[in-house]
């Protein structure tokens, strides 16, 4: 298998809504995949798409080669684990494990059993007893449990404490590394994917706005600083994703597949972070990527302000987390 | 699936399986001394032929029970729907493990059907053998009453529960999926139950199978069991006999007196006669030698009779039979709803 995700024109439409509008993409396999986007992005409703919950208004979506959803064979690949990771809160730890076991044929109940005592939970505690987080890695261990070949998490740490969002994260990638799945998880931060996503989707507005290898995404993007100018002044082949304007100067983030062409400008590299809010703050309706200097800059610095505080305020815990990175990966 | 189906039910038909069991214990306590009573009575008073007025004591005596016997198996049905129907998908709906259990390796078809043959399986059992206990029980009572056909004891005997059970509990998964909230799915259910039983009680039953008309003549005979005279006030206006129906059957309706020509009588046609009942004193209560034993001889000559419309007693096991069917079908037709729903449900 080397494709996990092929979107084509991919739409959803509740009433008259749009959560997701032409959306096409084509994920290889054994990836950890960010889903990255403001709140109400269409992040949920893609990964609905892809766990079968949903059935597309328009497009088509296959996962793992097959429709989502459509059988008991397909249901076993992908598992699935919503947002605020619903649990039975009358069923103990145990009963969800013996849940899993009975439902899914590929069930690995040593695996399970085993992250159920790494985590310390007791499994004759009611699932509605334990706390958001205790939750969470119990209905991961649900979802992973059954041995997918792909594992769809949507806003998995939402909910948590930075420690534990720290932990979940951390037995996540523990639990892909034992089992070799590929994952796809969403989060409207990009601090919490930093560490360990190694491809990275940017979904703005119902549109997909930045797709691809984390690794090759750094290396194209260059914010470069230079004396004031319109965006057509610059070299062909660069395809400015973003301008911003002083009196003097004028900043730019590029695109290029090709090196950065030497130029009168000083040329920094882009973090992760950097690149993601960077598509979010350009990724408003009509929207183009690059600005004219003629108009007003920044014009949807206010909608995206809100998700800038977030990420601004997140990024302290991020850097201090930054020393677990490798460790994550 | 059944694991789980019995894992999250569990609760409940131990609760279900208690009410049951103490249910059953009175029952058979409380019946065991009505029959006993029952046969010393039917023994004491056969000789002398006095047996009337014993066994209506006796029928007085477990009224109280009876009633709450029997609204109990009518209330059962409904009870099945709301707590067993209407959460068994709002529930998860509300809780969002439906998103848990739609993603583990089972299809949302198989999910259901499993979920609701199981429940409706129990649901009818709960009823069958509520309605059996009832029934034993009551046999007594309905031998000594000699009326199937009321509404309590036609609907909380034999195999009609049945029918209810399985329908409520349909109607509640039904509603429950579609307004995705338990409690709203609850108080419809009730609703909805309660509506379709007075109009399958009220307006389909006794249209289920087509009814038996007969004509009565007007006469000393059928006077004497007559249950009601009426004039009215002024000379015209209809005259209204009650008689009473064949033994055993159910009567619908009856035309008020008609003469020959099939005509409704004004009431001055029967004026003679009424002067001469009253002259005679106050009509007594129905019997040979009451007031309208004699009224009926004098009506005689008039030759008016009544059209009686009704279900031969004969009809009551098809009836049974009939609106079990109507119920089953209904709870079909909500089940094939519910799977096409589900499929299509925007998770």
């Amino acid at each position: 298998m080397t494709t996990i995700l092929e979107a084509h024109a991919l739409g959803m439409q509740y009433g008259r809504r749009r959560a997701l509008t032409d959306c096409t993409l084509d994920i290889p396999s054994g990836h950890v995949v960010g889903l990255v986007g403001p709140n109400g992005a269409g992040k949920s409703t893609l990964l609905k798409l892809a766990s079968g919950l949903l059935s597309p208004t328009s497009g088509s979506i296959s996962v793992l080669g097959d429709a989502p959803g459509s059988g008991p064979a397909q249901l076993a690949r992908v598992g699935f684990l919503a947002q605020d990771a619903p649990v039975y809160p009358n069923l103990s730890v145990a009963d969800h494990l013996r849940l899993g076991a009975h439902l899914n044929p590929r069930w690995n109940q040593e695996f399970a059993a085993r992250r159920i005592a790494q985590l310390d939970l007791d499994p004759a505690q009611k699932a509605g007893k334990l706390s958001g987080g205790q939750r969470a890695q119990l209905a991961l261990t649900v979802a992973a449990g059954k041995m997918p070949e792909l594992l769809l998490l949507d806003e998995p740490v939402a909910s948590l404490d930075p420690l534990a969002r720290r932990e979940f994260l951390k037995y996540l990638m523990e639990s892909v590394v034992e089992n070799g799945s590929s994952v796809i998880l969403s989060s409207h931060l990009i601090s919490d994917l930093e560490r360990v996503c190694d491809y990275l989707i940017v979904l703005v507005t119902s549109r997909v706005r930045l797709a691809g290898e984390v690794d090759q995404l750094i290396a194209a993007h260059h914010r470069i600083v230079c004396t004031r100018r319109e965006p057509d002044t610059l070299p062909a082949g660069l395809e400015v994703v973003s301008a911003e304007h002083t009196d003097r100067q004028s900043t730019f983030v590029v695109r290029t597949d090709a090196p950065l062409p030497a130029g009168d400008w000083a040329a920094e590299p882009m973090s992760m972070e950097d690149l993601v809010l960077t598509y979010m703050e350009t990724g408003g309706p009509g929207h183009r990527p690059a600005t004219p200097v003629s108009e007003a800059v920044l014009n949807d610095a206010a909608s995206n302000e809100a998700v800038l505080n977030e990420a601004v305020s997140n990024k302290a815990a991020s850097n201090k987390a930054a020393s677990n990175k490798e460790a994550g990966r | 699936m059944i694991w789980l189906t019995w894992r999250q039910f569990r609760t409940q038909t131990f609760a279900v399986v208690a009410i049951l069991a103490a249910a059953a214990v009175y029952l058979l306590i409380t019946g065991t001394q009505l029959r006993h009573s029952y046969t010393t009575d039917l023994a004491s008073c056969q000789p002398q032929n006095s047996c009337l007025g014993l066994l209506n004591a006796l029928q007085d005596q477990y009224s109280g029970p009876q009633f709450l016997a029997e609204f109990f198996v009518m209330a059962a049905p409904a009870l099945i729907g709301i707590f067993w129907g209407a959460p068994l998908i709002a529930g998860e709906l509300e809780r969002g493990t439906h998103h848990m259990v739609w993603n583990q390796s089972v299809t949302r078809t198989r999910w259901l059907a499993v979920k609701l043959a199981a429940l409706a399986l129990v649901s009818v059992v709960t009823a069958g053998l509520l309605s059996l206990l009832i029934t034993w029980w009551a046999s007594p009572l309905d031998t000594i009453a000699g009326n199937r056909w009321g509404t309590r004891a036609f609907n909380a005997r034999d195999i009609a529960p049945l029918g209810y059970a399985v329908f409520a509990f349909a109607l509640g998964v039904t509603l429950g999926l579609l307004l995705r909230r338990t409690v709203p799915a609850m108080a419809a259910t009730l609703a909805v139950f309660i509506a379709v039983q007075v109009l399958m009680t009220a307006a389909v039953r006794p249209n289920l199978l087509p009814a038996t008309t007969t004509t009565v003549p007007i006469n000393q005979t059928t006077m004497s069991q007559a249950e009601r005279f009426d004039r009215s006030e002024a000379v015209t206006g209809p005259v209204t006999i009650d008689l009473p129906a064949p033994p055993g059957a159910w009567a619908l309706s009856q035309t008020p007196a008609l003469n020959s020509a099939g005509q409704p009588i004004q009431t001055s046609e029967i004026l003679n006669c009424w002067s001469q009942m009253l002259a005679q004193g106050p009509p007594a209560f129905k019997g040979a030698s009451s007031g309208f034993g004699s009224l009926g001889t004098c009506l005689a000559p008039l030759d008016l009779h009544v059209d009686i419309t009704y279900q031969p007693a004969g009809r009551y096991w098809p009836l049974q039979w009939l609106e079990t069917a109507v119920y089953a079908v209904l709870a079909a037709l909500l089940a094939a709803a519910c799977f096409w729903r589900v499929r299509r449900l925007r998770g």
